[in-house]
């Protein structure tokens, strides 16, 4: 078990190597430069020089890239191009706000997901499934924008006026300390994965409540709370566990455009703006946290299946 | 040829009727808004909003005090608050608020105004200009303005080692030879005469700031003082108290929200969590005024969007193909497909609202026939060409597509090729074939110094014919207004007929407000709210 785990470990720091010199190149692929990107319209050759200068954009780009990657190894991320400021003040706020959406989020998605998969196959062909099953489906087929563009509609500016319609944030406060910013975008990211979740979870389970374990456990009278929480639950959840771990990952990028949607203070914008200013050590730290959280969500939603499935886990022993 | 008629269009008498003027318009354009409104909410068997806005509106009144929540387009980490640095929108207003600039054109273009000039007077030629200060001006921090202040801010715009955003505008002004007469006088020498200084310097990017000026704690003359500025996020002014203009600002604290996302602008307005925005999309309109809480405000403006062909390379240097490619356009058809109507069509000319603006050249028509025979004349039948646009404007990326379209018509095959802003403005940059841009409003001279002069720093179409050249030089140094309009017109008859323009249209800018609020105007200028100046508006006095 140690041995994977430090075997996943080290695979994916591994990837994100690889991933951040992918991202180098397709920055650096791209067209124009920081003086350029910022000066936009106004990029008169002689201005441009003075910015280049001002930003120390004449060094080589691999020198810049070489530059941040030492700056990871000892936490520091370097200095945006763009600002001149330190990536980690630009991006400390944000990353919290950020992750505080998508724990929110998920704290939600999860368990409502699980529970409404559950009932769904003990309702399996009643109206509850259907009704269940349809509105999973068109969910699913939304794009999470149009979703969030819905909820904004409904609840802050057409029908009622219950939540603010964008997440405004004084600079310096977090999101936390004011939770009303989270309730949309958060409900959109739990509309947006709850029917991926819920379906798997209908789908495993109906197969649970049909194996022949669970019509023993009925015939030898154990109570139906008993036989759906401790019996079949537990099998049907391993599909769900990786589901739900890749709708974590999902959101961890899939958050850019509900955030933008939102005007969330979080990564999203500041990676949006980074590429449009060719910021190369902001749009690798952005990419490279959402590559982290990936990677780390696939590793632990593994060591969960293991966990849950006494084959597997009696192997890895 | 009198000193008088030279000084004519300086007249602060007729300014001030001119501002008043503008005022009433924008009142009338307010009511308009009203109206439209409560039409809306009839339908609904409502029309309680808004209260009575027929009185309301022919006298508004406002009351002083309040806090006004904007919400701007765009921003980003890259915003600054520098006087001198405005690139974005919201760099832009922050600008026109919190910094003035020696004289400004109203927003309803017909008058350069006095701000914190009293009088800026050309010698006997037009190569030297006196500017007068007003007396008792003072900046936030109490200091008066001076001289002194005037030199500063001039050498820091045209700053050869960082050149700011004016330097463009105003970079043939003589740094050696910028004399202090006396406390509230600066004589300024040019390297040449040109009669339309005072336009060149009167841009809100040319902004008066203190000799110990720190754009990290920023202190000008605008209505509103520095608060606080974050980045892509807000920035808050409160009033200035000694500011020149009696009564003004109205409202107490002013607070400008960025907004990258359209939609998030307008559910901010919606929601009630900002009480005005700029640059609503023109499908929005009808859901904006159908609010009995909201009003929208629509002005037309001298802002063109052209496609810029470069006269200096194939197949644009034939001049037949440019004139081709002019008649390709079905203008009409561009302002409903691309505006949804809100613009005016063009004629390949710029600057509309100057009085020398050739409104008697003949409108062009879209004539698919009289193109394809130029082309075919010029040896370009089944003509392929590449069109690089970007998002860079609203409008932009979309009138790209419809004259595609359009060339269609003509036997042209254009392939569109949709790039991000950053590769717009990369390497490429006024250098491309075939492309698009976006000017505001600006009298004839200047905008010929921006983008139609061999040393001009914006000269997209590398335009460079001797003649008009020749015309320009003449005109700058003529101080005769009807002479100067004769020569100006043979120079706009030459772009109407060789030039590498395509202007179809002008542009109109939209912003919606709150329905408590009054004061706006209507801007030909091309910024939002009329010019931008949030001392003009205020709550209604009855809300």
């Amino acid at each position: 078990m140690r041995k994977l785990v430090v075997r996943r470990l080290a695979l994916g720091v591994l990837t994100l190597w690889l991933i951040s010199l992918v991202v180098f190149a397709a920055v650096l692929a791209l067209p124009g430069d920081a003086a350029t990107a910022i000066l936009g319209r106004e990029a008169t050759p002689d201005r441009v020089a003075a910015l280049r200068d001002q930003l120390n954009l004449d060094d080589s780009v691999v020198s810049q890239y070489l530059q941040w990657l030492g700056g990871v190894l000892t936490g520091s991320f370097g200095t945006s191009a763009a600002t001149q400021e330190p990536v980690r003040d630009l991006l400390s706020a944000r990353v919290g706000n950020s992750a505080f959406l998508v724990l929110v989020a998920s704290l939600v998605a999860i368990p409502l997901s699980i529970g409404l998969g559950v009932w769904m196959a003990m309702k399996r062909d009643k109206p509850v499934d259907h009704v269940g099953s349809t509105t999973t489906l068109v969910l699913a087929a939304l794009p999470e924008f149009v979703i969030g563009i819905g909820l904004v509609f409904i609840f802050a500016t057409g029908v009622f006026n219950w939540f603010p319609a964008v997440s405004l944030l004084p600079p310096g406060e977090k999101a936390w300390q004011d939770p009303q910013v989270v309730v949309l975008p958060a409900a959109t990211l739990v509309l947006a994965v709850t029917p991926y979740i819920s379906r798997i979870m209908r789908g495993s389970m109906v197969e649970v409540l049909e194996s022949e374990y669970v019509t023993m456990a009925r015939l030898k009278g154990l109570s139906e709370r008993t036989v759906i929480w401790r019996h079949a639950v537990p099998n049907a959840i391993v599909p769900a566990i990786q589901v739900a771990a890749l709708q974590l990952a999902w959101m961890a990028g899939g958050v850019v455009v509900v955030e933008s949607v939102f005007s969330y203070p979080g990564i999203g914008a500041a990676l949006v703006d980074a590429v449009d200013n060719r910021d190369m050590p902001v749009v690798q730290t952005v990419t490279m946290l959402a590559a982290g959280v990936y990677v780390l969500l696939n590793l632990l939603a593994d060591l969960a299946t293991i966990l849950v499935t006494p084959k597997l886990r009696t192997a890895a022993r | 040829m009198t000193i008088d008629s030279r000084l004519e269009w300086l007249d602060p008498v007729t300014r001030r009727q001119v501002l008043r003027g503008a005022m009433a318009g924008g009142a009338a354009l307010a009511a308009g808004g009203f109206l439209g409104a409560c039409g809306g909410g009839d339908e609904g068997g409502g029309g309680d909003g808004g209260g009575s806005p027929a009185t309301g509106t022919a006298n508004q009144k406002l009351r002083t005090g309040g806090t006004l929540r904007v919400g701007a387009t765009g921003g980003g980490a890259s915003d600054t608050i520098d006087a001198h640095r405005p690139t974005v929108d919201t760099d832009i207003m922050r600008c026109w608020n919190l910094y003035e600039s020696l004289a400004v054109r109203t927003p309803d273009f017909s008058e350069l105004q006095m701000l914190l000039a009293e009088s800026i007077e050309p010698g006997r030629t037009p190569q030297t200009w006196t500017v007068r200060l007003k007396p008792d001006l003072t900046f936030h921090n109490g200091k008066p303005v001076t001289a002194d202040d005037v030199i500063f801010s001039l050498r820091r715009i045209v700053d050869p080692d960082d050149p700011k955003v004016g330097a463009a505008s105003i970079n043939y002004i003589d740094e050696q030879r910028l004399r202090k007469m006396d406390d509230r006088t600066v004589r300024i020498t040019l390297q040449f005469p040109n009669a339309g200084f005072p336009d060149d310097l009167g841009q809100y990017f040319n902004a008066i700031v203190p000799t110990d000026y720190d754009p990290e704690n920023p202190v000008g003359t605008g209505p509103f003082q520095y608060q606080s500025f974050t980045a892509g996020q807000e920035s808050t002014f409160t009033k200035f108290a000694g500011y020149w203009e009696n009564g003004k600002p109205y409202v107490d604290e002013l607070v400008i929200l960025d907004f990258p996302e359209t939609t998030a602008r307008v559910n901010a307005l919606l929601g009630g969590q900002v009480d005005a925005i700029d640059n609503l999309p023109a499908a929005q309109i009808d859901a904006v005024r159908a609010n009995p809480n909201l009003a929208v405000l629509i002005s037309e403006t001298g802002a063109w969007q052209p496609f810029t062909m470069r006269v200096d390379q194939a197949p644009f240097d034939d001049v037949r193909v440019r004139q081709a490619f002019r008649l390709i356009v079905d203008r009409q058809q561009m302002v409903d497909q691309v505006l949804s109507g809100q613009g005016t069509i063009a004629n390949d000319l710029y600057a509309r609202y100057d009085p020398v603006y050739a409104s008697d050249l003949p409108q062009r028509q879209q004539d698919l026939e009289q193109a394809r025979s130029l082309l075919r004349q010029a040896g370009r039948e089944n003509l392929s060409v590449e069109l690089v646009t970007a998002p860079v404007f609203q409008g932009i990326v979309e009138a790209a597509q419809v004259f595609a379209e359009q060339a269609k018509g003509a036997g042209v095959n254009v392939r569109v090729r949709r790039v991000d802003s950053g590769t717009f403005y990369g390497d490429n940059y006024l250098r491309w074939t075939f492309a698009q841009d976006f000017w505001a409003s600006r009298v004839y001279l200047s905008q010929v110094a921006q983008g139609d002069l061999p040393d001009s720093p914006f000269n997209e179409t590398h335009w460079r014919e001797p003649r008009f050249i020749d015309l320009i030089q003449q005109a700058r140094a003529e101080v005769d207004d009807a002479k100067r309009k004769d020569i100006l017109h043979e120079a706009q008859t030459m772009q109407y007929e060789q030039g590498g323009y395509i202007i179809q249209y002008f542009s109109n800018i939209i912003d919606a407000h709150s329905a408590r609020l009054g004061g706006f105007v209507e801007a030909k200028s091309g910024f939002p709210f009329g010019n931008y100046w949030f001392k003009n508006i205020g709550f209604l006095a009855n809300t």
